[in-house]
């Protein structure tokens, strides 16, 4: 299976990221790089751009400016040509960080959360993959399901369902803290959850972070930082290490949660101040 | 077969039998007996729909508190400004005050003054939180709109209900110099222009 | 006889356009194209200071966390606001795992095909930066882009048994420096002042130092023998050395930066004059026996400063080894601020990977009013004209047009990306 990498506007970071995939070696035996930004490849990048090269699935990372002809022009070739293309992390997927510097700075099919018509005539054959930076099982999972001739079940912005149906919040370590509605949270230690008080956007974030973690070790929000929502179509948000709020109520919440049910289990839980909950877990027990 | 039906009807008749003697003669004053005899049911009965009167009392609240929220669910469904809804909430709560004074009263007069009947069963808003639900889901619109300032929640309740029960005590107290339905409008327009946005 | 030769630098965090002049045979003038600017400057004016902590780390993709520490190190020097000790010494065992792994990357990723006539030798680079990518994201959460070092600390508490875990990792990364690069033991190269000593050994490194040899390239790649390094923490001396005489005091207003035409990069000088920065800056201004070895063999050749890099490795590991050894977990890991200064203004300095890494933050009522970042990559490889032209052009210029030219230009190990910010 044929697969070239090209990039745009981006900080190489998905690039990277796929290097921790943890067998990468093995995995790259039944695939072939027709061009790699970091890898050896067939092609270089010269003679990628100078001539059509066979390519199976056509991988974008970076988000593109609609005023560079000479990319678009290359885009289009391999796209053609292509039988899936995948946008790889949230800068390709949705615009990301990089589109905030200028309109004409858009992912591929999408301007955050807008669909776009533009190369609408690829839209059946691409897949959204995004993340600042992709975890690498992710896009390892879907290529070698492809390669095997799985069908991959998609939401409606085409993203995997088996890593995006989840959010970020499933497999926290710090949920208990967010259970039972413990709002007290301070950075350096081990407890509490940053969900009420430092922006953390897990409950609502599609993601596998914490069901695959993060070089197979840990996530950001198991090591206390607020997930910032960093493959939402809105990445990055202002203010991301506050939640915002209205009279002390969390602006957004979890996905699929309607307000009422939250205040409701909320204030339910607020009510009983569990003990366990406000000592720290390295702490002597008392008799 | 227990038939659910009657057992509810049985359940609210206890529940508005001993909401009036409560809020009329206090919480320690009112005796099972007399609920009982009240409502015409024996105290054996009684015991039977509810294990004690601190069950009972809670119950109450809960029920109040059921009561005053699907009223102001409708106006959080309604599409009205949130100046208007201050003031469809305001007249809510003194409409309730004066057709059932009971139910403000013993908020007022019970809830709020025999905290150690609540403790157990009652720990903080859990037993009021259909009530505050709809309250924060008001305040959280009108914020998310623009129209009211954002600031902490209770700063918001406080300045809101102190007002209301406030008011209905000075009603209670025959201080009044107008009607207590009278205040709406005045009422409103100052809760209104205390928690505007700028 | 002159002409143009346009040559395309690829998979160097992007990519890079050098145009050569050549005239006889030799490379006349040699101007430095970059691409593709993403102005993070712009995106960080009007947010809340706090944003920069999540937004700085995705300017680079291969060194994110140095811009994390850099911009964590601002912040501090704006609000006044104090960090433990132990905060300090687990920023800067991430901050040089960091390191370690770029230096991994870049030599079997750009340095050893280059030399070894397309050779590849991709597991040396993936089996280290995977296993030190696992070693951050212990602390951090993960690798890349986290952002885990804030204003006052770091976001959790670590124990002793995360830290275990990352020892456990750091031995491997020993064997596999010795398994890859050079089969000796790690304080004993650090000690080595032979470069013959070195090349006796088996390793990767030997090997292509030998290859460099019997190519003829040793002298290849000299330019002015001016080095800068502005961070100044740990393995790390803050100083500059022109012509091998070090001079410590170094003042930030002195560096100006000015457009250059027909790239997107923004190039920099310190008193109106190019500086070298990297790890043979660093190893130039620590006066590193083997390097100074080669230095007066080879002056700032590409010889001295692949050397220069690779010393560094086993360098940073014992580096880790102590700092682990000095942690006091009773410590907090983060001390609460309280309040932040609504008007201030910061300097963050670090040593990345390629060398000096600079953040400046101008905050106003609360919001960043200027960001400033200047990279490795616009201090190293800067364009200017032929009668000044910049370290890496000074390198290029004068060589045969059938010299490793691009064996030159990356043995600067070039961040494209970080160069467009």
């Amino acid at each position: 299976m044929k697969l070239l990498w090209l990039q745009k506007i981006t900080c190489n970071g998905n690039a990277h990221s796929f290097l921790n995939y943890p067998n990468l070696t093995e995995w790259m035996e039944d695939f072939e790089w027709v061009y790699h930004p970091l890898l050896p490849s067939t092609y270089s990048l010269k003679e990628i751009q100078s001539d059509i090269k066979e390519c199976d699935i056509l991988m974008i990372e970076g988000a593109i400016d609609r005023e560079d002809s000479l990319f678009l022009e290359l885009f289009y070739r391999y796209a053609n040509e292509a039988k899936y293309i995948l946008t790889l992390g949230t800068c390709a997927t949705f615009g990301g960080i990089f589109a905030q510097a200028k309109d004409s700075i858009k992912g591929l099919h999408f301007d955050k959360e807008n669909r776009l018509d533009e190369f609408g005539k690829f839209w059946q054959k691409s897949i959204s993959l995004p993340g600042c930076p992709l975890q690498p099982q992710v896009l390892a999972g879907v290529l070698n399901a492809i390669k095997e001739g799985i069908s991959i079940p998609l939401d409606k912005m085409h993203r995997p369902k088996y890593y995006y149906a989840y959010t970020v919040h499933n497999g926290c370590t710090r949920n208990e803290y967010f259970e039972y509605k413990i709002d007290e949270h301070r950075f350096g230690e081990l407890e509490g959850c940053m969900f009420y008080e430092h922006g953390c956007q897990g409950t609502y974030t599609h993601n596998s972070c914490n069901k695959i973690l993060w070089n197979s070790v840990n996530s950001k929000t198991r090591a206390g930082q607020p997930c910032m929502g960093c493959s939402e179509p809105n990445f990055p948000d202002d203010d991301l290490w506050r939640t915002k709020k209205n009279m002390g109520i969390p602006a957004k919440l979890p996905t699929g949660v309607p307000k009422r049910a939250y205040l409701s289990l909320a204030g339910v839980a607020k009510a009983f101040k569990i003990d366990r909950f406000y000592h720290p877990l390295m702490e002597d027990e008392s008799e | 077969m227990i038939d659910t039906s009657k057992k509810e009807q049985k359940r609210s008749l206890i529940i508005n039998g001993a909401l009036k003697l409560f809020a009329t003669k206090g919480f320690y004053a009112t005796t099972i007996p007399q609920i009982a005899k009240f409502i015409g049911m024996s105290s054996g009965n009684l015991y039977n729909y509810f294990s004690s009167k601190e069950l009972l009392a809670q119950e109450i609240l809960k029920y109040i508190s059921a009561h005053l929220a699907k009223e102001i669910r409708k106006i959080n469904d309604s599409s009205l400004s949130s100046q208007e809804k201050i003031k469809a909430i305001v007249k809510i709560y003194f409409n309730t005050a004066q057709s059932q004074p009971e139910m403000i009263d013993f908020f007022l007069r019970v809830y709020l003054s025999n905290r150690e009947v609540f403790r157990k069963g009652c720990e903080g808003m859990i037993c009021v939180n259909e009530f505050v639900t709809e309250i924060m889901i008001f305040f959280d619109e009108a914020v998310a709109k623009g129209e009211l300032k954002n600031q902490d929640f209770f700063s918001a309740f406080g300045l809101f209900m102190g007002y209301l029960g406030g008011m209905v005590f000075l009603n209670g107290e025959e201080v009044l110099n107008k009607r207590l339905d009278e205040y709406i409008d005045d009422i409103s327009t100052n809760i209104y222009n205390a928690l505007k946005s700028d | 006889m002159s002409r143009i030769r346009v040559d395309l630098i690829e998979k160097i965090e992007g990519v890079a356009e050098v145009k050569y002049h050549i005239k006889d045979n030799r490379v006349d003038f040699a101007q430095i194209a970059f691409f593709d600017s993403r102005y993070i400057e712009n995106i960080l004016t009007g947010r809340v200071p706090l944003d920069a902590l999540a937004i700085t780390p995705r300017v680079c993709g291969i060194c994110g966390h140095a811009h994390l520490i850099a911009t964590v190190r601002a912040l501090e020097s704006a609000t006044g606001c104090r960090v433990s000790k132990k905060a300090q010494t687990i920023r800067e065992i991430t901050l040089s795992l960091e390191l370690l792994q770029n230096h991994f990357k870049w030599f079997y990723l750009s340095i050893y095909p280059l030399i070894l006539n397309g050779a590849n030798r991709v597991d040396g680079a993936l089996e280290p930066s995977r296993v030190i990518s696992e070693a951050i994201a212990l602390i951090a959460g993960q690798y890349p882009h986290n952002s885990y070092a804030i204003v006052g600390g770091i976001s959790t508490d670590i124990t002793p048994i995360d830290i275990f875990e990352l020892k456990d990792r750091l031995k491997y990364i020993t064997k596999l420096f010795n398994k890859y690069i050079i089969d000796t033991d790690i304080s004993e190269f650090s000690r080595c002042d032979k470069l013959e000593m070195m090349l006796s050994k088996s390793g990767d490194l030997p090997l292509i130092m030998q290859k460099i040899l019997n190519n003829g390239w040793q002298s290849l790649g000299q330019s002015y023998d001016r080095f800068i390094v502005f961070g100044d923490s740990g393995i790390f001396k803050k100083g500059k050395s022109v012509s091998t005489r070090y001079q410590e005091h170094l003042d930030m207003r002195y560096i100006e930066e000015f457009k250059t035409p027909n790239s997107e990069a923004i190039s920099i000088k310190y008193r109106g004059k190019f500086y070298e920065t990297g790890p043979l800056a660093r190893a130039m201004i620590m006066k590193r026996s083997l390097v100074k070895e080669a230095h007066r063999r080879y002056k700032d050749s590409l010889y001295t400063r692949i050397l220069a890099r690779v010393c560094e490795m086993p360098l940073l590991i014992q580096y880790i080894y102590d700092l682990i050894d000095t942690i006091d977990y009773s410590q907090p890991s983060w001390i609460d601020y309280k309040e932040f200064k609504q008007s201030c203004s910061g300097v963050g300095a670090v040593e990345a990977a390629r060398g000096s890494l600079i953040h400046k933050i101008d905050i106003k009522e609360g919001k960043i009013i200027e960001y400033k970042i200047i990279t490795p990559t616009q201090w190293n490889l800067g364009n200017s004209n032929k009668s000044n032209p910049s370290t890496a052009q000074k390198a290029l210029i004068g060589n045969r047009a059938d010299a490793p030219l691009e064996l030159i230009f990356k043995s600067f190990d070039v961040c494209s990306v970080c160069t467009v910010k």
